[in-house]
């Protein structure tokens, strides 16, 4: 009787083990960050309320070098403006207004991590605010992510510095494409593949986003490059130290295409 | 160590574990876990059924709450409970007399007790980092990340249980 109770016991350790392990991989494999944030709703509207409290301690501290970038970019912003408004002048006469492509929606990072294999940011900004999911986000330094999941005040974003996920990006100069990844280890680095070998790309060369997606707007500058090595023979793998420091990311900007339905629907 | 102290322990533990996962970036080269350690400290006498279903808890919760791929510290943590008494037996006690709830330092020796650590620890670490990293990294970053979580996540563990070795 005892040893039957014990293989009974045995049987059923044997099946619960199963049964957990099993049950995890699904979580794995079908999980993601996404549908945690999704399926957290309430959990992460309570820890995003309290990580925007605490993130306004951090900035506290890092008040000087964020005003000091912000007013580089302000000075740099202000400059193409004042040619753009010169520029629109003499055009004003001969072109119709036309919607511009592009809308921004400045937001603050009030949570972000940089050491993990999928690192991901959250917003301040919501679907109170008009952000959607699909939506790119930028700094003038750069490509930050793209919008994946959100909610009334808060969006969640899944950091370029992700593994899985890719840009489209450019060579200066050239204007050869490819996509550009992070491999996943320095949080300054990442890849720019599928440059045929013919292409010369020197050391500093910029890269830019190539503007061939409905996600972010074209030539904003990503990186420089760094080194280049011969990928499967055919193409170029280039590796692009960023110009974005990911670990003080504080001010971005939400990207909204305003002509991405119509370019979807073209697409489809 | 009564059963309140216990408890506050594994609360404590835990919440370190979180602050670790959220707060402390030593790079993408060391992943520092402490569930190994909680899950030696569940009592020799409770059922692998109870083992593994808290050690499933303890994955699943620091995946939701370390805001980490849901599933992946839950399936490394089962791994590692499972074969829990296997190894205490092998590495600590090998008569086969489980006398002991908690296995201490005082009672099975340093070496055994760091032995049946860093057992535990390695198994989670295998699973974890396995399934984390794999396909898309290459082997040399994946042994090289589970050599150095593996020495940092043992002498942590170890340090972390010293406190509690002279209770009762």
């Amino acid at each position: 009787m005892k040893s039957r109770y014990g293989l009974l016991s045995s049987l059923t350790a044997i099946v619960l083990f199963i049964v957990l392990e099993t049950l995890s991989i699904v979580l794995v494999v079908k999980g993601g960050v996404v549908q945690q944030f999704k399926v957290l709703g309430a959990v992460r509207s309570v820890e995003s309320w309290f990580w925007a409290r605490t993130g306004k301690i951090t900035y506290y501290f890092n008040y000087k070098s964020e005003n000091d970038r912000l007013s580089a970019e302000n000075l740099q912003l202000r400059q193409q403006l004042s040619r753009y408004a010169a520029a629109q002048a003499e055009l004003d006469s001969v072109v119709r207004f036309v919607e511009p492509p592009f809308t921004y929606i400045g937001a603050t990072v009030i949570r972000n991590s940089v050491d993990r294999q999928h690192n991901y940011l959250i917003l301040d900004r919501g679907a109170k605010e008009g952000v959607e999911p699909g939506m790119g986000v930028v700094t003038a330094r750069g490509v930050v992510g793209i919008v994946s999941a959100v909610s009334r005040h808060y969006a969640y974003v899944l950091s370029l510095l992700n593994t899985e996920q890719s840009v489209s990006a450019k060579l200066a100069g050239s204007g050869s494409f490819g996509p550009l990844t992070w491999p996943g280890t320095e949080p300054d680095k990442a890849v720019l593949q599928e440059i045929p070998v013919h292409i010369q790309a020197a050391p500093g060369d910029t890269v830019y986003t190539s503007g061939y997606s409905t996600i972010y707007p074209p030539d904003i500058p990503i990186g420089s490059v760094a080194g280049s090595k011969i990928s499967q023979g055919s193409s170029q793998e280039l590796t692009v130290r960023l110009f974005e420091d990911f670990r003080s990311l504080h001010s971005v900007y939400i990207v909204a295409n305003n002509h991405r339905q119509e370019l979807e629907e073209l697409h489809e | 160590m009564n059963k309140v102290e216990y408890i506050l322990y594994f609360v404590l533990v835990f919440i370190l574990q979180l602050v670790l996962s959220d707060y402390v970036h030593p790079g993408p080269w060391v992943y520092l876990c402490l569930i190994p350690l909680l899950i030696l400290h569940i009592p020799l006498s409770r059922s692998p059924h109870v083992v593994m279903l808290a050690a499933f808890g303890l994955g699943l919760g620091l995946d939701i709450l370390s805001d980490g791929v849901p599933g992946l510290n839950a399936f490394a943590a089962v791994l590692a409970a499972a074969p829990r008494k296997f190894f205490y037996r092998l590495l600590v006690n090998a008569d086969r007399q489980d006398k002991t709830e908690v296995p201490r330092i005082r009672e099975t020796g340093l070496v055994k007790y760091l032995k049946y650590l860093s057992a535990i620890t390695a198994i989670y670490l295998a699973a974890y980092i396995a399934v984390d990293c794999i396909s898309f990294r290459p082997a040399g970053f994946i042994l090289l990340k589970f050599l150095a979580s593996w020495a940092a996540s043992t002498a942590l563990a170890l340090l972390l249980t010293l406190p509690i070795q002279n209770r009762s």
